[in-house]
């Protein structure tokens, strides 16, 4: 270790301790759960990579979606990625959230995640292996610094958008909006329900 | 595939075949050679044959299904019963049997008794066909949705439902953001 | 006291898939549990309608994630009855090394979730790595981790490569080396008998009026197997016993889950020497773009790791499925069973009996 890297880890000291602690929510929302144990035990270990999984949504900071969404579970992710506090990362598995993949005619599936909340990437494979889901973890830190993941700003923007898409689906949502007035686009706390 | 079937077994069905033919009228059974027996009759008899049927041992109710025949203007319910083992140590003829119960029902008028009473483990089937066919079965105690989330105007199973037009209305008409902001600006 | 109504839903610690009971509790003792499954529900009967026979494969093994070779092989004996075609020797013999395999691997996978569910993470790391060595065999067998698509009406896709069979005997005996530290480590452990005994009681009569299969039912003394009732491959050409015992609680099951995976792994060993050196591996099937089914229906059924999968097929004559019905072990008991086992239990021993009824939560929804 040579001085320009502590120096360059110094110059974000808040970056870089939000990108080695990724906690992860504990919800197995679809099929690639099953890659998902593998990864967290010792053959290949997570943790190096400071991924640890912890029960409730309010400890969290990443949150996996693996693989196909019905609107049942829409539902429950929806209320469970408002619980999370920022900075918050989306990442989902499979090509089922970007086109319906394989359920592409199914009567109970949606078709594309990023309409109902922000995605920030995407990891290929059904299921990812798990070598896979580390490499989308470093390329999910490479956007960290560079900026770019930004799912949680843009909810925050566009929070009308979202939620009209949400209840075009739903019909009446039995919770109110996360974001009650003008105020929030501006300041740095969010209200929440 | 074959399976070894011996003599004995098939006079045991032939046993079985003679005993309902006398007990009961309207019967159209056949048996084939992989040990199984289909049943079809009507639907006024099926409550009194499964309780005659479970006397004689028949005590593990496999599955509930359901047949839509479009053209023909009928739905068909299928009984699917098979043994459990008698004796702890010694495999019989009879648990390598399946029976396959057949009736008819109108599909307009979507409408069936309960088995409830006779097999308890009945209740979710008939949940699930009830709200993915719209069959109503009549004394069951919980007939609420099982698995779906929403009301569909025509049951999710049938013959006439045309899940990629339900997929196109439903999900594709909704816009992404990047549509809507395009929308309001 | 007062009643109160809790969500055990989706997102939980004690959950393991995405499936929900709402309880209704007195202060620590359930009432009433009402199970909610659908969360993973996507409708495959109805797909299968509409997709050819042979393009039903990639959908038909992501029904059960945890163990996806049995749907395949149920649902090629279907094709097979309907169609007519019998499967060769060698074809038999290794089908049935390749369900054996799955299974062993899916026993490991409920210790990993028992165990980690009780607080043993050392076991549950153990149980994760033998299974992954076994992942690496069927990766060098059929190309891919989990969905392997091998199985076909009429056989297997291809041979076993050039020294597979040794290097599965040898992963076997790492394996079974392993059996005394397990034992010493959980299975005879007093802080696992203390948390498992006397816990969730299913008994005889009441596993027969709910419709229990697998190890509920195996847990009471009976011993009920498809591989012994109607023998299907080669395991009528092999000798080996089904393992009981006769509480009836958790801890009953989990040592007759145990048994069945050491059995396993000697069933395979025999079947290995019994094998025939040469032969075809899979009979000619016809174009899969152009392949009509005569009409006909069937019912078919197999063992799976979990109890007794059934299959209920109809064929109208065309390219098509007209409709297909599966009976899975994890209907029963994760939705009638269930509901009573819970009814009387603290809240604590929820995650505890749902994982000892070796329920999955996609075998449900379908």
């Amino acid at each position: 270790m040579d001085r320009n890297q502590i120096r360059k880890w110094l110059k974000n000291l808040g970056k870089m301790a939000n990108k080695y602690s990724f906690h992860v929510v504990y919800f197995c929302t679809g099929c690639g759960i099953i890659e998902i144990p593998p990864s967290i035990t010792t053959r290949w270990d997570a943790e190096r990579f400071g991924i640890i999984p912890v029960a409730t949504p309010r400890q969290a900071n990443l949150f996996l979606i693996t693989g196909y969404v019905s609107t049942k579970t829409l539902k429950a992710i929806i209320r469970t990625y408002e619980q999370m506090p920022e900075p918050k990362y989306t990442v989902a598995f499979g090509s089922c959230p970007i086109n319906g993949g394989m359920y592409y005619d199914s009567y109970n599936t949606i078709t594309s995640l990023d309409k109902y909340i922000p995605v920030d990437g995407y990891i290929a494979g059904c299921m990812p292996r798990p070598e896979a889901v580390f490499i989308g973890v470093t390329h999910l830190w490479k956007l960290i610094d560079m900026d770019k993941a930004d799912g949680y700003k843009r909810y925050r923007e566009d929070y009308t958008l979202y939620r009209a898409n949400q209840e075009q689906l739903f019909g009446e949502l039995g919770w109110p909006p996360l974001f009650q007035n003008e105020k929030y686009k501006y300041s740095n706390s969010q209200q929440t329900i | 595939m074959t399976y070894a079937v011996s003599k004995k077994g098939n006079i045991n069905m032939e046993l079985l075949k003679q005993k309902l033919l006398s007990g009961f009228n309207g019967l159209d059974i056949q048996l084939r050679d992989d040990q199984r027996m289909f049943i079809s009759t009507e639907k006024e008899s099926i409550l009194s044959l499964l309780s005659y049927l479970k006397n004689e041992g028949y005590e593990h109710l496999a599955l509930i299904s359901c047949n839509d025949w479009i053209n023909q203007e009928k739905f068909e319910l299928v009984y699917i019963l098979s043994a459990y083992m008698a004796d702890d140590n010694h495999y019989q003829e009879k648990e390598k049997r399946s029976i396959i119960l057949k009736t008819n029902i109108s599909r307009k008028v979507a409408k069936f008794m309960t088995i409830t009473n006779i097999f308890n483990s009945a209740e979710p089937y008939e949940r699930e066909l009830h709200e993915m066919f719209g069959i109503i079965f009549e004394g069951h105690p919980r007939l609420t949705p099982l698995m779906l989330e929403r009301e569909y105007e025509v049951p999710p199973f049938r013959k006439d439902f045309d899940s990629q037009n339900y997929v196109d209305n439903t999900f594709g008409k909704i816009p992404s953001i990047a549509e809507r902001k395009e929308g309001t600006k | 006291m007062r009643e109160l109504e809790l969500f055990y839903g989706p997102q939980h610690l004690g959950m393991v898939g995405n499936f929900s009971i709402t309880l209704k509790v007195e202060g620590d003792r359930i009432i009433k549990a009402d199970a909610n499954p659908g969360y993973l529900h996507r409708g495959f009967e109805k797909l299968m309608e509409q997709r050819t026979w042979m393009q039903n494969f990639p959908l038909v093994c992501r029904i059960n994630v945890v163990e996806p070779d049995h749907m395949e092989l149920i649902y090629s004996m279907g094709v097979e009855k309907l169609a007519g075609i019998e499967v060769p020797e060698r074809g038999k013999f290794i089908r049935s090394i390749f369900c054996e395999m799955a299974r062993v691997g899916s026993h490991l996978f409920g210790l990993w979730a028992y165990a980690n569910m009780l607080g043993f993470d050392t076991v549950a790391n153990w149980a994760m790595y033998h299974r992954d060595l076994l992942l690496d065999l069927f990766e060098e067998l059929t190309g891919a981790r989990v969905y392997h698509i091998y199985l076909r009406p009429g056989g297997v896709r291809r041979d076993f490569p050039e020294g597979f069979t040794d290097k599965l005997i040898e992963t076997l005996h790492k394996i079974g080396g392993k059996v005394p530290d397990y034992n010493t480590t959980f299975f005879e452990n007093s802080l696992f008998k203390q948390r498992a005994e006397g816990i969730g009681i299913v008994t005889r009569e009441e596993a027969i009026r709910m419709g229990a299969v697998g190890h509920t039912i195996k847990a009471t003394g009976m011993k009920y197997d498809i591989r012994k009732i109607e023998p299907y491959d080669a395991y009528d050409q092999v000798d080996f016993d089904i393992p009981v015992r006769t509480d009836g609680d958790a801890y009953s099951r989990l040592l007759a889950i145990r048994d069945d995976m050491i059995e396993s792994v000697h069933l395979i060993f025999k079947l290995i020497d019994k094998m025939p050196k040469n032969g075809a591996v899979y009979t000619k099937t016809p174009n899969p773009f152009k392949w009509n089914i005569p009409k006909g229906e069937t019912y078919v059924r197999c063992e799976s790791s979990r109890g007794e999968l059934g299959l209920y097929m109809v064929s109208n004559g065309g390219n098509k499925p007209y409709r297909v019905h599966f009976n899975t072990p994890s209907y029963n008991h994760g939705l009638t069973v269930l509901e009573k086992a819970l009814v009387g239990e603290s809240v604590s021993d929820v995650g505890n009996i749902m994982i000892s009824l070796y329920v999955v939560a996609p075998e449900i929804d379908r």
